[in-house]
């Protein structure tokens, strides 16, 4: 590899100003045994899972009993809460951040709540306040799945807002004549496009691989599915749990690749805590 | 009214269309109140959706399941003998379960910070620590089975070398094993927290440093380990929420066999619940969400002094 | 802004101090330096005497930075030797070469209060802890800000950073004070008071300077002399008065203060002088038009004629002098300075008689 080879030439630096790494000679030894442990930790169960289940067992996941359904359920469940939590969330966001930009350290905070609120907890209070049609129905956790994915999608549309100067581009659409609904389609939400992918795509990746609500809940979405299905074969169990990771994991790709086409940002956009720090322009 | 002629250096005052003060204060808290209105919808749902369960188990805590009448009895259950026990585990778990995975992490994170061809394999890891960061719950507990279960790949490697984990006390499926499998999650959430950081240190610090004098492990002790710490900590807290959260991983893993709370609270639902008993749960996850609530405080107060810091 | 010719030389050109109590020698011996396939810097040679402050001048890209960072040890040379006071210091680390540094901006310990910032260098020297503060204290006092040692640097403005941050360079006492643009990330007016204190101070401390940045006026102020870079090479190192009247090479004449570029054809010069490889062709370059010449908006001559061979497009009002723009036929846009006095009646449209001067007047190739 070209950065092997680079090792050997310590005192080279990188072109521009010298970052602090491109000149320590000391010890790369120590970076890539790290390295190279963390990438074994992290791909040897992938490995072991592929042969632990066989590819015969990839096969026969969809034949199995219950597997239609339960995926058919997780996917109309992922449908319904993006729908709703974009809906939600996207006029929410923007007219906070035009009328009430003061109120954004108070929409954060209440968006992180869902996140000190174990979900576990979270399933313990909503079971006990729902009256028994809500419950009737799978499509209670499609409602409390918005509230799980609210801090996610709240962020990756707070940051697609923030790198646009939203007022000005208002009001010139409007100044322009154009409506309000004319504006949020055909300037803001092209221009949010990689914050609206990202909330979905972590909206639905939420979705798909929730367990703990949906199975206390008693319903059979996938994940739950993919459980209760070990006790009758270990390997299929197995390999629908590789599908399940192999389609988040396209998704999540899937972000990285046209957030980072889209500018800066890519896959670190799909975290929730970074300490935002401002513009480091002054730093020149 | 703008005056005809005005003291010279002394601005024209503004002029505003004439109004008698209270009216102008009614107006604007109309209009304040008008502005307000529109996160009413993201209010409600919030206000149903999170606000009234929790409210639910605020008071179901203290509520006695029988007669409906306020009880302490639910707070003393949680807080003795076998759920006070969990509680123990659990914090046991998450301490560990944010400690090494924040070490780990940390030192992956400068790893890759400092490497020469940083773009590229910043990009890699970056991307690989979104994804799975994301993992958990039911599909890692089954790799990890696939992988050193007792009929794992790996446990198969390890006795092929003549050595059996099993026979030698270790098992997945207990405190131990969880531990290992939370790193696979705990670790690159660390890295993604971590890096922005680890990029705050500014490299005109160490080279300032170094211009002084001072050697690697001096720079390290004076400038870049006290910068970085409120972050550190800060990301410490996070994985402590993190794992003290975590469910579907633990269950899928050990069925419920070891006592930890978030898997007890699970089985206050499963109907797995002695009679009399049946608000101990709410007390149990009211504890929880205070627990959590409080490190999230630290985390907020820690970020900001990182923030002011690696600006 | 530019200003009037004249007050660019504020410091008149001294000669180099001879042996300051703290100075050292410094000599670069054709240092080379690539970065993959851009060749940064291409054997640069230069010679700074005890106590002087040289200023590397130029564009940015142009190499400066990167031969103050490899004289600190930020850098590795590729080829060429560094010597302080006759000692090469290029395989000593940075750590202990003794230079202090001053960065451009934020360079200081977010986690110190500027005390503790200023004697960081000392700590690492292993001075005890009152001795340190009281040295520390010392030089605070010395850059202005003996108030402000318990200040930590986010409470500090950019100006104060630096002032810190200059003291922390020179309680080490150091052979070599470097200074990476110091000035850049301030605003003008906290520029000009810096300016003045580091010039001082360093002049009061007799430290041998090196000091880089693109700002001409910042470097022909505070210089002794000052070396123009450009692609990794000087071009010309001088006093700042010689920089301005005999430059080198056009690159120089036209980077140091305001210079006019005009086909030889449209103006053509009765005595010539020639620069950079023009040498005997430049008088016949001049009449044969495939030169340019350059000439200092003060040097030109103006007066208002109709008819004449320029039409004067804008004024700009400088204080007691004010810069004319005349087009001249072609689409040659000249700047003249003219007492402001005079320059009244020169009005926008006013039809003008642009000459150049009798003295011998550069001419340079043709861009």
């Amino acid at each position: 590899m070209a950065a092997i080879a680079d090792v050997s030439q310590a005192g080279q630096a990188a072109p521009g100003p010298a970052r602090p790494g491109s000149r320590r000679r000391s010890f790369p030894a120590w970076r890539w045994l790290i390295l190279l442990a963390a990438g074994a930790y992290f791909l040897i169960p992938l490995y072991a899972a592929f042969r632990f289940a066989g590819f015969a067992a990839f096969g026969q996941i969809f034949s199995q009993v219950g597997f239609s359904d339960a995926l058919i359920l997780s996917v109309k469940l992922a449908v319904v809460t993006t729908l709703i939590t974009l809906a939600l969330m996207l006029p929410t966001t923007i007219y906070v951040h035009l009328r009430l930009p003061r109120l954004r350290p108070l929409l954060e905070s209440i968006t992180i709540l869902p996140i000190v609120i174990p979900p576990v907890v979270l399933i313990l209070g909503v079971l006990q306040v729902s009256p028994a049609q809500l419950k009737a129905s799978p499509y209670l956790l499609g409602l409390e799945y918005v509230i799980l994915a609210m801090p996610f999608a709240y962020r990756s549309l707070d940051a697609g807002l923030r790198a646009l100067d939203l007022r000005t581009l208002v009001d010139a659409s409007n100044s322009l004549g154009a409506r309000w609904i004319t504006t949020l389609w055909r300037v803001i939400m092209p221009n949010l496009r990689s914050g609206l992918l990202s909330a979905t795509v972590l909206t639905v990746a939420l979705v798909l691989g929730e367990f703990t609500m949906a199975s206390l809940d008693q319903y059979q979405t996938f994940p739950v599915w993919i459980v209760a299905f070990d006790q009758t074969s270990g390997p299929v169990s197995v390999a629908a749990s590789l599908f399940a990771l192999l389609v988040t994991w396209v998704f999540l790709l899937a972000i990285a690749a046209i957030g980072g086409r889209a500018g800066r940002g890519g896959a670190s956009q799909v975290t929730l805590f970074t300490v935002t720090r401002q513009d480091r322009g002054d730093s020149r | 009214m703008t005056q005809a002629t005005a003291p010279a250096g002394a601005p024209a005052p503004v002029t505003e269309p004439a109004a008698r003060p209270g009216r102008r204060g009614l107006a604007a808290v109309l209009r304040g109140a008008r502005d307000l209105a529109g996160l009413v919808p993201f209010t409600a749902y919030v206000v149903l959706g999170l606000l009234l369960p929790m409210v639910a188990i605020g008071i179901g805590a203290f509520q006695n399941p029988d007669t409906g009448g306020f009880t302490l009895g639910n707070i003393r259950a949680a807080t003795h003998g076998i759920y006070l026990h969990s509680f123990a585990i659990s914090i046991e778990l998450s301490v560990v379960s944010a400690i090494v995975p924040g070490i780990l992490g940390l030192l992956i994170a400068y790893a890759i910070f400092t490497a020469r061809r940083g773009a590229v394999l910043r990009r890699m890891v970056i991307t690989a620590s979104g994804v799975f960061a994301n993992f958990g719950g039911v599909p890692l507990a089954f790799l990890f089975i696939a992988t050193i279960g007792t009929t794992g790949i790996a446990t198969g490697w390890l006795k092929d070398l003549g050595f059996d984990p099993y026979s030698h006390g270790f098992t997945l499926y207990d405190l131990t094993g969880v531990m290992i499998v939370y790193l696979y999650f705990q670790i690159p959430l660390m890295v993604l927290v971590i890096l922005p950081a680890l990029e705050g240190l500014r490299p005109a610090w160490r080279e300032a440093a170094e211009n002084m004098g001072a050697r690697t492990w001096q720079y390290w002790r004076y400038v870049g380990g006290p910068v970085l710490l409120p972050a550190f900590l800060g990301c410490l807290m996070l994985l402590f929420g993190s794992a003290f959260s975590a469910y579907a991983t633990a269950e899928a893993l050990t069925s419920g066999t070891i006592p930890l709370t978030s898997i007890e609270i699970g089985s206050f639902l499963n109907g797995n619940v002695l009679a009399g008993q049946e608000n101990v749960g709410k007390a149990i996850g009211l504890g929880m969400v205070l627990i959590i609530a409080v490190l999230m405080v630290l985390y907020v107060f820690l970020q900001r002094r990182a923030a002011r810091w690696l600006r | 802004m530019t200003t009037n010719a004249s007050a660019s030389q504020v410091t008149e050109a001294q000669p180099p101090r001879t042996a300051g109590q703290d100075g050292a020698a410094v000599e670069l011996r054709a240092v080379s330096r690539s970065f993959g396939a851009v060749r940064a810097l291409d054997g640069l040679s230069l010679e700074i005497a005890p106590g002087e402050l040289v200023a590397l001048l130029g564009p940015s890209g142009c190499g400066k930075t990167t031969a103050l960072r490899i004289v600190a040890g930020f850098e590795a040379a590729d080829s060429g030797s560094v010597t302080v006071s006759g000692r090469d210091v290029l395989h000593v680390p940075a750590a202990k070469r003794d230079m202090g540094m001053v960065f451009q901006s934020y360079s200081l310990f977010p986690n110190m209060s500027a005390l503790d910032n200023v004697g960081f260098g000392l700590r690492m020297r292993k001075q005890g802890g009152a001795e340190r503060k009281r040295r520390a204290g010392e030089l605070l006092d010395l850059v202005g800000l003996g108030g402000h040692a318990r200040h930590y640097p986010h409470q500090l403005s950019g100006g104060q950073q630096q002032r810190v941050a200059l003291a922390r360079a020179l309680a080490i006492e150091p052979q070599v004070l470097l200074l990476d643009e110091p000035l850049s990330a301030l605003d003008a007016k906290v520029r000009l008071q810096l300016r003045e204190m580091i010039r001082s101070v360093q002049q009061r401390l007799g430290t041998t300077t090196l000091f880089v940045t693109h700002d001409q006026e910042e470097a022909l102020s505070m210089a002794d002399r000052v070396g123009v870079m450009r692609d990794g090479r000087l071009e010309q190192v001088a006093v700042p008065g010689e920089l301005y009247a005999n430059p080198a090479t056009a690159f120089v004449a036209e980077f140091v203060g305001t210079m006019n570029r005009i086909p030889a054809g449209l103006l053509t010069p009765t005595q010539v002088r020639p620069i950079g490889g023009a040498g005997q062709d430049a008088a016949a370059r001049a009449q044969a038009d495939t030169g340019d010449v350059l000439v200092r908006p003060e040097e030109l001559q103006i007066a208002v004629r109709p008819g004449g061979n320029g039409i004067v497009t804008d004024r700009t009002f400088l204080g007691a002098v004010t810069r004319v723009s005349v087009l001249l036929s072609g689409d040659v846009t000249v700047k003249v300075d003219q007492p402001t006095t005079a320059a009244a009646e020169m009005t926008p449209g006013t039809s003008v008689e642009v000459s150049l001067p009798d003295t011998p007047v550069l001419v340079a190739e043709r861009q």
